[in-house]
């Protein structure tokens, strides 16, 4: 009798510890390879046949389809340029440079990872119909409320997730990932 | 109270295990993985278009909606598989995946070289027979080694402007999947794009 409580403890233990560790890991952002510049991460390695099996269960597990290594790199975003989380009730300013690509996206995405329905009928900006300075640089609004210039609307009052796609780019050749500029992402106001 | 403690310890290393098997296995067993969610348009070994990314009717979770795209789930049990595409003239680029949705593959129009997809896809038993009788009028295309027997093939084409939505959904409608191999012997057919 005494045996077969010590044995379901241990099976218990074992149940608890090993589906609770593995859901927790899946649920939280890629653990390895993680490339961070400012506000933005990239995973380098998804796009590739050696992609670790912790990200290789979280694409199975979203359907996603990573951007492949002579595609391109995506670099996404949840929090601001001082580290506070992106959300729909602030309006921010991506402005500055991207790395170099031949051509990139902007897109604007919820907390759960979907575009968002507007009036605008806008859910992501192109490099070739960005408004720019005469210096060559942008800068998108994302905001409620519309903006004048280039503006990408949410329409959540919750969490969102900025995704900047690089098509084309050296950067995702496999050669390391070095001093990139990317664009600054700034609160501007929230309501 | 001794026995206790290492009836725990043996459950954490049987729990590590668990977690162990729980992450290589998902990829087999999930159903909302890419390759079980392209099952939704179609029979397999030949392209899809996939409806444009739009708030409500994404195809798939992240695709970009700049992009219009067309997939084929393809398998190299029967031999190797040659895909044939016209694409525009703005960027392109076709990515293969295996069955558990790893990236195995990926090209763009300007690494390409070539403004039309003309790839080959082999395992490495039929690359090997490839090379030992090649094949005249394959001389052009792209021939690729995947240590993979299933998988699937995703077209990546930019659209710049809405109005040019239906031109890039034509070309990939138009894209083949399964494109005739011509074999060593034969001469090749006049017209070796037979439509599947």
């Amino acid at each position: 009798m005494r045996l077969l409580i010590h044995l379901a403890i241990a099976i218990a233990i074992a149940i608890v510890v090993g589906l609770g560790s593995a859901a927790l890991v899946l649920d939280r952002d890629r653990l390895f390879g993680a490339v961070t510049r400012g506000a933005w991460t990239a995973w380098p390695d998804s796009g590739s046949a050696d992609a670790d099996p912790y990200t290789a269960a979280i694409l199975a597990r979203s359907g996603e389809v990573p951007l492949g290594a002579g595609e391109g790199l995506a670099f996404a975003a949840e929090e601001d340029s001082a580290g506070q989380r992106l959300t729909g009730n602030c309006r921010y300013r991506v402005t500055g440079q991207t790395p170099p690509a031949r051509l990139w996206t902007l897109t604007a995405y919820d907390g759960d990872g979907h575009l968002m329905e507007n009036p605008a009928r806008r859910t992501a900006f192109h490099s070739r119909e960005v408004l720019r300075h005469e210096d060559g640089g942008f800068e998108i609004a994302v905001a409620r409320t519309p903006e004048p210039g280039n503006w990408l609307p949410v329409t959540t009052t919750d969490r969102i997730r900025l995704i900047l796609r690089l098509y084309d780019t050296p950067l995702a050749g496999g050669a390391s990932i070095g001093d990139i500029a990317m664009p600054s992402i700034e609160k501007v106001d929230c309501s | 109270m001794i026995r206790l403690l290492l009836y725990g310890l043996g459950g954490l290393l049987l729990g590590g295990i668990i977690h162990i098997a729980v992450i290589l296995l998902l990829p087999d067993f999930a159903n909302r993985d890419a390759w079980t969610s392209l099952g939704r348009f179609g029979p397999d070994g030949t392209f899809h278009l996939l409806p444009m990314s739009e708030p409500g009717t994404e195809p798939l979770p992240y695709l970009d909606p700049e992009m219009a795209y067309a997939a084929c789930r393809f398998s190299l049990e029967n031999g190797p598989i040659r895909i044939k595409a016209a694409m525009p003239e703005d960027f392109w680029s076709i990515a293969v995946f295996n069955r558990r949705g790893n990236n195995v593959y990926s090209l763009n129009d300007r690494s390409a070289e070539r403004s039309d997809i003309d790839l080959v896809i082999a395992t490495p038993v039929q690359m090997a027979q490839l090379r030992e009788s090649p094949i005249a009028a394959l001389d052009q295309s792209i021939v690729i080694e995947v240590p993979i027997t299933r998988g699937f093939a995703l077209i990546r084409s930019f659209v710049a402007d809405p109005t040019l939505v239906s031109r890039a959904e034509a070309m990939l409608r138009a894209a083949n999947c399964s494109a005739g191999l011509p074999s060593a012997d034969t001469p090749p057919p006049a017209d070796p794009d037979e439509k599947n």
